[in-house]
C-alpha cells in the first residue's frame, strides 16, 4: 500500500512540477528580440575569417553595424536590409545560407541526412529479426568440443 | 658547418622512410606467412622509424635555436628576435615542421604497437604494423618531397620574418597543436587494426579491443586540443567567442564526432557481439575523416583562421584520402559481408538501442558538419560563385542533435541491455527526473525564462544525479574505500561515466555563457568611466613596453565595483618587427561564476574603443572538458591493466596446447 502511494505520488509530484516548469515558460515573457543583433549575425564580416558581423571586433563590422542600425532607423524590412548587403558583396555575405538558390541544395542534403537515418531507424525496428539456426558444421563443432570435455583426463583439468 | 643540421634532419626523415617501406613489407609478409619474418626485426624497423623521426625533430628545433637560416624551414618561419620559448614551438608553426612533428607521432604510435606485438604468430599485429607502414611512407614522403623543411638555402638571410604573430603570442602554441596532433594521428592505430582484420578475414573481439583501446587514447587526446583549441580562441582571437564553426574547427570535430560514435558502438560488440561491420565504418571513416581535415588545414581550399600555408601538399593528402577511402572500403566490400553480426537488437527499449539512436545521432551530426564545411567549397569549385555557410546553419542543426544527444546520455547508461521494462526505468530514473524537474521548476520560478537553459539544466541535471544513484546502489558499502574500488574496477563504465559527467558542465557551460552573455562596445576618453555589468569601467593611461621581437601597448582599463577596485585589465596591442598588421590581445578576468572579457576596438594615447563581454559559467568550459578528457583516460587505464594480466595467463595455455 506505502509503495503504491509513493509511485503514484512521484509520478504526480513530477507531473506537477514539469507543469509548473512548463506553463512559466510559455507564460513569461519571451527573450527579447535585438533585431539589429540578430540581422547582423546573418551577415559574414568580411576582413575576417569565418565570424560574423555582429561577433567581429574589426572596423569593417563596425561600419557594417551602424549601416543596419541606419537601415532600420529608415523603416527598412529585414529582406530589404539583406538583400542590400548582398547586392553591395555578393551571395558570400550571407554567413546564414538562405533556403534558396545555390545554397538549397545544402539543406535538401543535411535535412536528407536526418530523414533518411530516422526512416531506416524505424523501419529496423518494424522488421522482426529473423532467428538464425546454427548451420550443420557449427554443430558438430560444439558436438565435438563437448565430447571432447566429457572424455577429458579430469587431472588435466586442474588449472 | 651550416649545413650539417639541414642534412641530418632530412637524413633521418629519409631514415623514417626507408624503415616505413621496410616496416610495411615485413608487416605484410609477417602477416601472410608468419615463419618468414622473424619478430626482432619488425621490432628494429619500427625503432628505426622512430629514430628517424625523433633525428629529423631534434635537427629542426636545434637549426632553429641556433638561428641556423641555411635551412629552408628556418629562413620562413624563425626571427632572431624571437624569444626561446616561441622559437621551440615555432617547429611546428608552419606546414613543413608540423608535418614533421606528424611523423615524429606517427612513429611514435608505431612503437607502441610495435612493443605490444609479442611474436609474430600475432598476425592481426603484424598487419597492423604494415599499415602503418604505409601511411608511415606517405607522410614521411611528403617531409622528404613536396613539405621538405630541410632545404639547404644558397644564400641563407641573415634573418627572418618570424612565425605568424598569433603563433608567437600565447602559451597554448606549446600544448593545443602536439595534443591535437596525438589525437589525430592515432587514429591510424584504430584503422590499422581494421585493415589488418579485414586482410585477415578475421572479425571478432580481438581487433575491436585493440581498436578501441588505442581509439580510446587518440579521443581523449583530441578532446583535450579541441578544448584547448577552443580556450585558445578564446584568449586571443579577441572577438569574445571561443568557437566560429571555422572550417578547421569543424574538420577536427568531424572525426571527434564519428570516433565518439565509435567508442559506444563498440561497447555493443563487446557485450553483445553485435554491429560489427558497423564498427569497421566508423573506424575507417574516422581515419579518413582525420586526412580530410588535414588537407582542409593544410592547403589553401579554405579561408580560415588557420590557412597559415599553404602548398603543393594539398593534392598529395587529397589523392591520399581518396586512397584511404577507396582502398578502405573497398576492402570492407569484399570481406564486410562475411564480418557481419548475425545478431541484431531486439528491441528499442535496451541499452543498445539507446547505444543505436546516440550512434545515428552522433553520424548525422558529422554528416551536417562535414556538408555545411565542404559544401562552400565544391559550389566554388562548380559554378565559380562563392557562398558561406557559418554559425547561424550549424548552430540550427547542432542545436537539436546535441539535446538528442544529451538526453540519451541521459537515458542510456541506466538502460538494461535486451530489454528495459518501463516499470524498471521507472524506479531508476524516478528520483533522478524528479530532482532534475525541481531544479527546472525552480529556475523558471526564479525568473528564468529562457527555454533552452531550462531544458539543458533539466537534461543535465537528470543525468548526473541517475550517475550519483547507480554509484550509490552499486557500491557495496558507503564508505570512500568502497567507492574507490568501484571506480577503479570498472573504469570503462565509470571513465565513461565521468566524461558523460564533463559533456553534462560544458553543456551547462555553452548555454549559460550565451543566453545571458552579456556585451557593449564603449568609446573611453583618458580618465573616463562607463558602467557595464555592475562595474564601473575607466580608461587609466595606457602604457609602451619594447620587447624583443615586438613593441606592444598595454590599455590600463580599472574596473570597480561600489568604488572599490577589483581589476585592472590589461588588454593589448602588440606590433611585431615586420609585420604591418597590430594584434590585439584581450584581456580576460575567469571566475568561477563569471568572465570579464576586454576587447580593444581601437587605441589611441588618449582615447580607447572597448568590447566588453561577460559570461556567466565559462570557466565551467575548460573544466568540463578536461574531465571529459579524463574520463577517456581513465577507461583506458583499466584496460591497459587488463590486457596485463591477459598476456601473463597467455603462455599457460600456449604450453597446454
Amino acid at each position: 500500500m506505502r509503495r503504491l502511494l509513493v509511485r503514484w505520488g512521484s509520478g504526480l509530484l513530477l507531473v506537477v512540477l514539469l507543469a509548473v516548469t512548463v506553463i512559466g515558460l510559455a507564460g513569461g515573457p519571451g527573450r527579447e528580440t535585438d533585431r539589429a543583433y540578430e540581422l547582423e549575425q546573418r551577415l559574414r564580416c568580411p576582413v575576417c575569417k569565418s565570424v560574423s558581423v555582429a561577433d567581429s571586433p574589426s572596423d569593417t563590422a563596425q561600419a557594417m553595424r551602424q549601416v543596419v542600425r541606419d537601415q532600420i532607423a529608415a523603416g527598412r524590412t529585414d529582406d530589404q536590409i539583406i538583400d542590400h548587403f548582398r547586392a553591395r558583396y555578393g551571395g558570400w555575405v550571407l554567413i546564414d545560407p538562405p533556403m534558396s538558390g545555390r545554397t538549397l541544395a545544402l539543406w535538401i542534403l543535411s535535412l536528407a541526412a536526418v530523414a533518411s537515418s530516422t526512416t531506416w531507424f524505424v523501419l529496423r525496428w518494424r522488421r522482426r529479426p529473423e532467428p538464425v539456426e546454427p548451420s550443420t558444421e557449427d554443430r558438430e563443432m560444439v558436438d565435438a568440443a563437448l565430447e571432447e570435455i566429457r572424455t577429458r583426463d579430469p587431472i588435466e583439468e586442474q588449472p | 658547418m651550416n649545413t650539417v643540421l639541414p642534412s641530418a634532419g632530412w637524413s633521418g626523415a629519409m631514415l623514417g622512410l626507408a624503415a616505413s617501406i621496410v616496416l610495411a613489407l615485413l608487416g605484410f609478409r609477417a602477416q601472410r606467412n608468419p615463419d618468414r619474418v622473424r619478430h626482432a626485426r619488425l621490432r628494429v624497423t619500427a625503432w628505426c622509424m622512430l629514430g628517424g623521426a625523433v633525428l629529423s625533430m631534434s635537427a629542426l628545433i636545434g637549426a632553429l635555436v641556433t638561428d641556423n637560416f641555411a635551412m629552408s624551414y628556418v629562413a620562413e618561419v624563425h626571427s632572431r628576435s624571437t624569444p626561446l620559448f616561441f622559437t621551440i614551438t615555432s617547429a611546428w608553426a608552419s606546414l613543413g615542421g608540423s608535418l614533421v612533428l606528424w611523423t615524429l607521432v606517427l612513429a611514435g604510435y608505431t612503437a607502441v604497437v610495435a612493443r605490444q606485438v609479442r611474436s609474430v604468430e600475432d598476425r592481426l599485429g603484424t598487419g597492423a604494423l604494415g599499415v602503418m607502414g604505409v601511411v608511415g611512407i606517405f607522410f614521411f614522403g611528403l617531409v622528404t618531397t613536396v613539405a621538405n623543411p630541410f632545404t639547404i638555402m644558397a644564400n641563407p638571410p641573415a634573418d627572418g620574418p618570424g612565425a605568424n604573430p598569433l603563433l608567437r603570442d600565447h602559451i597554448m602554441v606549446a600544448f593545443h597543436p602536439p595534443m591535437l596532433y596525438l589525437g589525430f594521428v592515432g587514429f591510424t592505430v584504430p584503422f590499422a587494426f581494421a585493415m589488418s582484420a579485414l586482410l585477415l578475414r578475421r572479425g571478432g573481439v580481438d581487433w575491436l579491443r585493440r581498436s578501441r583501446r588505442a581509439g580510446l587514447v587518440a579521443w581523449s587526446f583530441l578532446t583535450g586540443g579541441l578544448v584547448l583549441g577552443a580556450w585558445w580562441s578564446y584568449e586571443v582571437l579577441g572577438w569574445g567567442g571561443y568557437w566560429a564553426w571555422d572550417p578547421v574547427e569543424n574538420a577536427a570535430l568531424i572525426p571527434w564526432l564519428v570516433a565518439t560514435a565509435f567508442l559506444h558502438s563498440a561497447v555493443v560488440q563487446v557485450k553483445r557481439g553485435m554491429l560489427q561491420s558497423w564498427n569497421f565504418v566508423l573506424v575507417l571513416a574516422t581515419f579518413a575523416l582525420t586526412i580530410l581535415g588535414t588537407f582542409l588545414t593544410r592547403s589553401s581550399v579554405v579561408v580560415s583562421v588557420h590557412s597559415f600555408s599553404q602548398s603543393a601538399v594539398g593534392p598529395a593528402l587529397l589523392g591520399f584520402f581518396v586512397l584511404v577511402l577507396g582502398g578502405g572500403f573497398t576492402l570492407f566490400a569484399l570481406r564486410g559481408e562475411r564480418m557481419a553480426s548475425l545478431s541484431r537488437p531486439e528491441r528499442l527499449a535496451s541499452r543498445e538501442g539507446v547505444f543505436l539512436v546516440n550512434n545515428l545521432l552522433l553520424t548525422v551530426f558529422a554528416f551536417v558538419v562535414l556538408t555545411g564545411t565542404v559544401y562552400p567549397v565544391l559550389v566554388e569549385a562548380v559554378t565559380g560563385a562563392q557562398v558561406s555557410v557559418g554559425r547561424p546553419f550549424f548552430d540550427r542543426m547542432a542545436v537539436p542533435l546535441s539535446l538528442g544527444l544529451l538526453l540519451a546520455m541521459g537515458i542510456g547508461p541506466f538502460t538494461p541491455y535486451r530489454h528495459a521494462t518501463f516499470g524498471v526505468m521507472w524506479m531508476r530514473l524516478r528520483i533522478p527526473l524528479l530532482i532534475a524537474s525541481s531544479a527546472a521548476a525552480a529556475m523558471v520560478l526564479a525568473g528564468v525564462r529562457d527555454p533552452g537553459v531550462v531544458l539543458v539544466m533539466f537534461l543535465v541535471t537528470a543525468s548526473v544525479t541517475a550517475t550519483v544513484r547507480q554509484l550509490v546502489v552499486t557500491v557495496p558499502h558507503p564508505r570512500p574505500a568502497a567507492v574507490w574500488r568501484l571506480l577503479r574496477s570498472q573504469r570503462a563504465y565509470w571513465g565513461g561515466q565521468l566524461a558523460h559527467l564533463g559533456v553534462a558542465v560544458v553543456a551547462l557551460a555553452i548555454v549559460s555563457s550565451s543566453a545571458f552573455a552579456q556585451r557593449a562596445t564603449v568609446t573611453l576618453e583618458r580618465g573616463a568611466s562607463a558602467e557595464f555589468a555592475g562595474y564601473s569601467v575607466t580608461f587609466e593611461k595606457t602604457e609602451r613596453h619594447e620587447l624583443s621581437d615586438r613593441t606592444s601597448t598595454d590599455a590600463h582599463i580599472v574596473l570597480r565595483e561600489g568604488g572599490r577596485v577589483v581589476r585592472v585589465a590589461e588588454p593589448r596591442l602588440g606590433v611585431f618587427a615586420g609585420r604591418p598588421q597590430a594584434v590585439g590581445q584581450p584581456s580576460v578576468w575567469p571566475g568561477v561564476a563569471q568572465d570579464v572579457y576586454v576587447a580593444l576596438g581601437a587605441l589611441e594615447d588618449n582615447r580607447v574603443v572597448l568590447n566588453l563581454y561577460r559570461y556567466p559559467l565559462m570557466s565551467w568550459l575548460w573544466a568540463g572538458g578536461a574531465l571529459v578528457a579524463a574520463g577517456g583516460f581513465w577507461a583506458v587505464s583499466g584496460r591497459l591493466r587488463r590486457k596485463k594480466t591477459d598476456e601473463e595467463a597467455a603462455p599457460e595455455v600456449v604450453s597446454r596446447a
